[in-house]
């Protein structure tokens, strides 16, 4: 990568500039053998946000939210139905094959090798595709090997069909980063790996925004993973960008309230997401997390000094439901209390779930 | 800026190393044409005896156009596959993704990423039917089977948009694999590598025109006939496949535009 291109693209843009992004898909429900059904999901409406050169943005939503349609669009494999993105200086509309020669992307994580070369066989061929060669590209693949532990691992050499998904995340984040580019895009980097290579992923991802300068867009679902490595957050639910900013400022939208986290056993809910057989209404719980077993972990925005009432309260629905409390905790609200706040305003009967 | 070489030069460094870490695969390509030519005498003795085919197909050495008609009728069939099956390969493994964002164009991928294969696999099976052709023809044969390859290679330049006009067509369509596998028997029937086109019906035999493996069964039926084949008729079957070629590979090159814009926008990829 050319130093003075690097820094000129850096003054003039940021390295992720979308805008008012629209995407609409055309899905057939099948209704029997012959019959179709057509029908329109609005996957993105009008999705506006930002990325700059030094920072990691997360976008952060729940399944189906419109996260990886996001990305196909900012990396080119897609196309949107309205609005502009502009990646790495680059419109992806105009100069697509520019956008892809500054972007290193990941996908999904545990899909897109071949199973019947190994990893390094892997990473060499798509070094080639992006136009590396000779001892640049055996270098610049040894480096990623040894950087992302695949070397320690002594993986590298393994056939990809061999690969933990650890293993994979870490060969497909190391294939983003072959030329080095400017702006990272990655989708959901670290879905369901173990902790040591969530926290390999991590760390390299924090060393490429500070220490190198890209700009780094990543969606997660993992409120956790946000909270402890993005500079800010967007938060995205069913195509929409519900709010934007970094980790303090999006915790103002709860601001001024405590979280009441309650843990009883005892309990027969059944299927009740909304806890309505407590009497709860939906706007004093923002959480459910676990309601199996007869357990429930549940979470609660109230105001300070309304606390006590409020556990009071809670403490006597669960007695007359024949449950029995474990445990009340008080505490700071966290990005979840956010991220429910935000989405459970939007549609009622939503489950604020993340999973 | 990545141009179409790189993208070559990828594809034939993963084949290698595929057949590398596959080496049975690599084998069972040199035993290929032998089951291939069992097939089609299999096929060509329905008339009779070995010299009413002979007869038949109007060639005076058996051997050698058996031999070098499987490796046409194989290196057509594999171009189609490697290109066509490309797009629905890799969209299976979930690398075609990773593979479009390569700065180098879409349509120029989807051309060029399945010739490394078509071409090593009609190298690889020669070298398989070279001991065999020796044995039966001598040097002279081995020299032919240099010439054949060399007229099949050219053959591959109007299947290359053949096939590419076809992957264009698999890219947009959601039930793909089906298509692939009945479109082979059928280009080797239009081709003429089982019986003389002139025994097909009409309009197989119109269509037989258009299919450029046609040409390069009639150019290996040619080189195997004579002892030294004459230029002219040859030539004349040189010129159908350029024109072939240049024909479908434009073609293919609009058609793939629009296929890739059409996925891209359906966001099939
Ligand atoms: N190729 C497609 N065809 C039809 N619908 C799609 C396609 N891809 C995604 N969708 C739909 O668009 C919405 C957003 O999906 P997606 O961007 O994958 O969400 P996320 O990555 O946040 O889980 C979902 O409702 C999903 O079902
Ligand atoms: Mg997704």
């Amino acid at each position: 990568m050319n130093r003075i291109k690097l820094i000129r693209v850096k003054l003039l843009a940021s390295a992720i500039n979308a805008e008012r992004l629209v995407k609409r898909y055309i899905t057939h429900l099948r209704k029997g053998i012959f019959k179709r059904e057509k029908k329109i999901v609005e996957a993105l409406k009008e999705v506006s946000f930002d990325v700059r050169y030094g920072e990691i943005m997360g976008l952060l939503g729940p399944n189906g939210a419109g996260k990886t349609t996001t990305v196909k669009i900012l990396s080119t494999l897609l196309i949107p139905d309205g609005g502009r993105a502009i990646v790495a200086g680059y419109d992806v509309l105009e100069e697509p094959e520019k956008v892809r020669e500054n972007i290193g992307v990941t996908l999904s994580v545990e899909k897109g090798f071949f199973w019947k070369l190994t990893g390094r066989e892997n990473l060499k061929y798509f070094g080639m595709l992006k136009g590396l060669k000779g001892k640049e590209l055996d270098k610049r693949v040894n480096q990623l090997l040894k950087e992302l532990g695949l070397e320690e691992l002594e993986a590298s050499d393994k056939l990809c069909e061999e690969y933990s998904l650890g293993m994979k995340a870490r060969l497909a984040l190391s294939r983003a980063l072959l030329t080095d580019p400017p702006v990272v895009i990655l989708d959901e980097p670290t879905l369901g790996l173990d902790p040591p290579s969530a926290r390999t992923i991590r760390t390299l991802l924090i060393d490429m925004a500070k220490t190198r300068g890209k700009g780094v867009l990543v969606t997660t679902h993992n409120m956790f993973e946000a909270e402890l490595i993005c500079d800010r957050v967007a938060i995205i639910n069913e195509g929409v960008i519900v709010a934007i900013g970094t980790v303090p400022e999006l915790k103002r939208y709860v601001s001024g309230k405590v979280s009441i986290e309650v843990v009883a056993g005892g309990l027969d809910l059944g299927h009740d997401p909304d806890l309505s057989k407590l009497g709860f209404t939906r706007d004093e719980v923002v959480g459910t997390i676990d309601t199996e077993e007869g357990r429930l972990r549940v979470k609660i925005l109230c105001s300070p000094g309304e606390e006590e009432d409020m556990i009071a309260e809670v403490i006597r629905r669960i007695g007359a439901a024949g449950g029995k409390v474990h445990r009340v905790d008080i505490l700071e609200p966290s990005l979840e209390d956010v991220f429910i706040a935000l989405t459970s305003k939007r549609e009622v009967g939503s489950h604020g779930k993340l999973d | 800026m990545a141009n179409w070489t790189d993208v070559f030069r990828a594809q034939l460094f993963s084949s290698i190393a595929w057949y590398k870490n596959n080496r049975f695969m690599f084998f069972s390509m040199f035993v290929w044409p032998y089951i291939m030519v069992g097939m089609i005498y299999a096929l060509g003795t329905i008339y009779g005896d070995i010299e009413q085919y002979t007869l038949q197909m109007g060639i005076s050495n058996p051997a050698l156009y058996l031999f070098a008609s499987s490796v046409v009728a194989m290196s057509s069939l594999f171009i189609v596959d490697a290109v066509a099956g490309f797009t629905l390969w890799n969209r299976w493994l979930g690398t075609l993704p990773y593979i479009i964002l390569s700065p180098v164009k879409t349509s120029v991928i989807l051309i060029v990423a399945g010739l490394p294969d078509s071409l090593i696999s009609p190298v690889i099976t020669m070298l398989g039917i070279v001991p065999a052709v020796i044995y039966y023809e001598g040097i002279i044969g081995a020299a032919k089977t240099l010439l054949v390859l060399l007229i099949i290679f050219l053959g591959m330049l109007p299947m290359l948009g053949f096939a590419s006009l076809f992957a264009s067509l698999l890219l947009v369509l959601k039930e793909e694999s089906n298509i692939l596998s009945s479109l082979s028997p059928f280009i080797l029937l239009a081709s003429g590598v089982f019986y003389p086109i002139e025994i097909l019906p009409r309009i197989l035999q119109a269509v037989s025109e258009v299919v450029p493996t046609r040409y390069v069964i009639d150019a290996s039926k040619l080189v195997s006939t004579y002892l030294l084949p004459e230029a002219r008729p040859l030539l004349l079957i040189i010129y159908a496949i350029a024109i072939l070629g240049g024909v479908y590979n434009l073609l293919a090159l609009s058609a793939i535009g629009r296929a890739e814009r059409r996925v891209k926008k359906v966001g099939a990829i």
